[in-house]
């Protein structure tokens, strides 16, 4: 006879919403502003409100070389034009979101931030979603790259990326002055994470500006030591934790380096990274991931199914 | 064989091909600054080559060299080789310094219930009509001025060989000494005349670093000299394990004797002070840590730093000073202090008989920083203990500018709020030559209040101020101009030394924690926060508490016992009833090993925050860090 189990939770507390993108009569140029987190309990665990449904964003970049081949050789020429690529993803590939890299300010000796504020200009001429920035990776140019997408994005909500514990007052400083909302990532740690979002508030970022990114790793790859992060995070939330009580995001972009990827049979390569990403992306909606990104393009309609059947009507509540 | 001679003092002294300088050093008797126990990880070691050539990487260890002692031929003493004779200059900085060493234990209160006694006897001599023998002559005549039975006392054979001459030289009047011991008493000694007003017994605390030795009268309990030296054992390794590590390479018996040489000094120095004479002390206490004692009584160490870490012996120790090369009255006894663990050790026991935290149902939090930290939370009732490695920070070491607390060290230091000019005191007011963990303990806290750095210790360097700059690796803050200090460079904190510093106090607090949640303990709760050990005398307690190295508490709560150590080696010599307590505290108190507690790491990293990530756990730190936020903005 089946047990019926009632969960009786004593959570009082709630996760916050953040909103990305802005639409024209908001002073952008978005086809929408979309709201993530909120909710006050576990996704898929029933009885309690678990929040929006998770949404997909999809990964690209201004410079190709930095990327998978898997990706760029399945994409083709457009790569090299990250407006054709932007454009190309909304079209084909229709994720909820977009997730912009600008590898091109991880060469060594980067300077030129005139280009960058061009290439950041023409993403949002030609694309709509809602949109993701993540800048340069370096201390030394961080202040200038960050200011440089936080003027050219102004208005448009953007979410910058990525702050750390060691390097987030250029991204937060650029999130301050131009609207935007920042991407806070901490290596795999429910305090780590606590810790950064401290600082951020400290330094005047808003709770309902901040989206923790808990880091993951890809699936057999120290994916486990990522859900435990995000369930510890989300707990502490629920129980009233407002310094972390923010959605995540969650990034599976390591599936297309691993072992079995790399030594896949080349027929079957790609095959094997959208699985893995898959796998990983669907692991972190169940960790309580507000969005997942991949950069497989086949990932997308895959994933999409998974998550609707899980969600279900109720959204995963019941 | 190559020779080295060390300038300034041009002592020479040859060695083995293949020996270091540090080794050389160490013959000649020259005791260096090892920190790390001589693996070129701490780089305080620095000689320079004055003439001759040796083997040294100036590669790997230039990071410990400015460019201008570079050109001056600076090398690491323990990583160079000399290939043929050589003359090195020894900096005052690369040498083991006069210290400030803590040795006022706070006036005792205790009964007088000494373990030795004085007998001055004049006895009949023999006569046909009574014939008893000279021993049991002497044992009656102790048993009628009150002493123990004559059948309970043991006599040595040493001291029944000299007992007829004694008895027949003196004309029969003698003084008789005799000592507490398991089972019994034992005579120990038997001088002519009436010796009875010299009698005095040493406390000593043997510290992984200090020695401090006390003299006190046996017949009134008084005060009749204190001195304190260094542990010799320093010269073969800074910390606890490079000593372990030393005896293990055979060096046991050479450790031994460092530490018998050791309190010798002291004890020579402190009886000088007194004008008494070293064979007039006929009882020795000892409070060490655990591998000390072991060392002192040449006990094997080294299977307490391999798993599962278990010592030789936990129980206390009795035996004769001059086995252990103490050279006080020959059969003069020795009493060890018992021990809980492996690091939990006799010193630690002594911190809490003298803290008296057993004597009441107060919670009480004993916490005692020294080479590695110890955590004792408990009453009356239950004790829980704790210890753990804090790295060297606190004591100087990892920091570039740390410091011991040697003359120069700056100990207290402020910040102008305004503008950014720390105000700041040296040991002995003179110009600094670094800093010690006093001094950094301030400096963190005010660098925190004066917004320069975020809660994990990053120098915020989009603040302009001339104090403010990036050095050569890391960004860092200047505490002291070139030109006011004594070493011709800027005196500067790095975000690598704060880095090192919160790691420090993040063990410390979280140890706390981890024993707090074990007993259920929540920081309302403490009665008492008992510092002990050097470093708990000369810190502030309010930048302890804003920092995070301890649990958040009002600041009266906080007290200093000073030197427990030495405080409960003379309670125990005082009053051998409370050598009883000791055992019981020994026995009774619970060891939490960290390693195999699961929280402990999410603790340490909750701790690695100023002053910890639960921001709730320091409400008044709250208030102050907001209001400092708010007047910067």
């Amino acid at each position: 006879m089946p047990m019926k189990v009632d969960i009786i939770s004593e959570w009082t507390g709630e996760i916050g919403e953040v909103t990305i993108g802005a639409t024209k009569k908001e002073g952008g140029s978005r086809c929408a502003a979309i709201v993530i987190g909120g909710g006050s309990g576990f996704p898929f665990l029933g009885g309690s409100a678990p929040g929006r449904k998770p949404l997909i964003a999809f990964e690209f970049c201004d410079d190709p070389k930095l990327w998978s081949p898997i990706v760029t050789e399945l994409e083709g020429d457009v790569v090299n034009d990250a407006g054709d690529w932007a454009a190309r993803v909304e079209e084909l590939h229709r994720p909820d979101l977009l997730r912009f890299y600008l590898t091109s300010t991880r060469r060594r000796g980067f300077q030129d931030f005139s280009q960058l504020r061009r290439t950041v200009e023409e993403v949002l001429e030609r694309s709509t979603l809602p949109l993701i920035v993540e800048g340069s990776i370096d201390p030394a140019i961080d202040s200038e790259t960050f200011l440089c997408c936080g003027e050219a994005g102004e208005g448009e909500r953007l979410l910058l990326g990525t702050a750390e514990e060691g390097r987030y007052r250029s991204v937060a400083a650029a999130a301050m002055a131009y609207g935007h909302s920042v991407i806070a990532q901490s290596p795999i740690d429910v305090n780590l994470a606590k810790q950064l979002n401290i600082l951020l508030r400290e330094t005047g970022v808003p709770h309902d500006r901040i989206v923790i990114d808990p880091y993951t790793g890809a699936l057999g790859y120290g994916f486990e030591y990522s859900y435990s992060a995000m369930e510890r995070i989300r707990f502490a939330a629920l129980k009233g934790d407002e310094d972390l009580a923010m959605p995540m995001i969650s990034s599976a972009i390591d599936s297309l380096n691993i072992k079995e990827v790399r030594e896949a049979d080349p027929g079957q390569r790609g095959e094997m990274a959208v699985k893995w990403e898959l796998y990983t992306a669907v692991s972190s909606v169940i960790a309580g991931a507000s969005v997942v990104c991949v950069r497989h393009p086949e990932t997308i309609v895959p994933l999409r199914s998974a998550i609707d059947s899980l969600w279900g009507k109720t959204g995963g509540g019941d | 064989m190559p020779a080295v001679t060390f300038l300034p003092g041009f002592r020479k002294i040859s060695v083995e091909p293949g020996s270091t300088i540090l080794d050389a050093a160490q013959k000649a008797q020259i005791h260096m600054n090892v920190v790390c126990g001589g693996e070129g990880k701490c780089g305080k070691c620095i000689v320079f080559l004055k003439s001759g050539r040796v083997d040294f990487d100036r590669k790997k260890f230039g990071r410990f060299f400015s460019p201008g002692e570079i050109d001056e031929g600076a090398c690491l003493a323990c990583q160079t080789v000399p290939l043929d004779d050589v003359q090195v200059f020894v900096p005052e900085n690369s040498l083991i310094q006069e210290q400030k060493i803590l040795i006022d234990a706070r006036g005792i209160e205790t009964e007088f219930n000494p373990a030795v006694w004085k007998y001055a006897l004049e006895l009949a001599p023999p006569s046909l009509e009574d014939p008893s023998p000279d021993l049991t002559r002497l044992l009656w005549g102790i048993e009628k001025s009150g002493g123990p039975r004559e059948n309970k006392i043991y006599v040595p054979l040493e001291v029944i060989r000299r007992i007829p001459a004694v008895l027949r030289e003196s004309g029969w009047k003698i003084t008789g000494t005799v000592t507490l011991v398991p089972g019994g008493y034992r005579l120990i000694d038997v001088e002519k005349g009436d010796t009875s007003g010299n009698l005095y017994g040493a406390a000593v605390d043997l510290g992984t670093t200090t020695i401090v030795v006390y003299i006190r009268s046996l017949i009134d309990g008084e005060v009749v000299g204190v001195a304190s030296n260094y542990n010799k054992q320093i010269s073969c390794g800074e910390d606890i394990l490079s000593r372990v590590n030393y005896a293990r390479k055979g060096g046991l018996s050479h450790l031994q004797s460092l530490a018998a040489e050791s309190i010798n000094d002291a004890l020579t120095s402190a009886a000088n002070n007194a004008g008494i004479d070293l064979d007039d002390i006929y009882e020795v206490v000892v409070a060490g840590n655990t591998i000390m004692t072991h060392i002192l009584m040449g006990i094997n160490p080294a299977y307490m730093i391999e798993e599962p870490y278990v010592p030789v012996v936990k129980r206390y120790l009795t035996s004769s000073a001059s086995r252990a090369g103490i050279a006080v009255k020959e059969d003069a006894g020795l009493f060890i202090f018992p021990a809980v663990s492996d690091y939990i050790g006799g010193d630690i026991i002594a911190d809490v008989l003298a803290s008296g935290m057993t004597e009441s149902e107060e919670v009480s939090l004993l916490i005692d920083i020294g080479t590695n930290f110890e955590v004792v939370l408990g009453n009356s009732d239950w004790m829980f203990s704790c210890s753990g490695a804090a790295g060297p920070a606190l004591e100087g070491g990892e920091v570039l500018f740390g410091m011991r607390a040697n003359p120069g060290a700056i100990e207290e230091v402020s910040l102008d709020m305004e503008t950014l000019v720390p105000e700041y005191r040296t040991i002995n007011q003179i110009k600094p030559k670094g800093i010690c963990g006093s001094g950094l303990i301030d400096l963190l806290a005010e660098l925190l209040r004066a917004c320069i750095i975020d809660r994990t210790g990053r120098i915020n360097t989009s603040i302009s101020h001339e104090r403010v700059r990036t050095g050569r690796y890391y960004p860092e803050f200047v505490v002291a101009w070139k030109h006011d200090t004594g070493i011709e460079k800027d005196i500067v904190v790095t975000e690598n030394d704060i880095k090192n510093l919160i790691m420090s106090k993040a063990s410390i607090l979280a140890a706390c924690i981890t024993l707090m949640n074990q007993a259920g303990i929540r920081r309302e709760d403490i009665s008492n926060i008992y510092f002990s050990g050097a470093f708990g005398n000369y810190i502030n307690k309010e930048n302890a508490i804003i920092i995070g190295l301890i649990p958040e508490v009002p600041p009266e709560k906080i007290k200093n016992i000073g030197n427990g150590a030495i405080e409960g080696a003379n309670i125990a010599l005082l009053n051998r009833k409370k050598r009883k307590v000791l055992d019981e505290i020994a026995r009774t108190m619970a060891y939490i090993e960290l390693n195999a507690e699961p929280s402990f790491m999410d603790e340490y990293t909750r701790s690695t925050f100023l002053p910890h990530t639960d921001l709730a756990q320091f409400p008044m730190v709250e208030e102050l860090l907001e209001s400092c936020r708010i007047r910067r903005d």
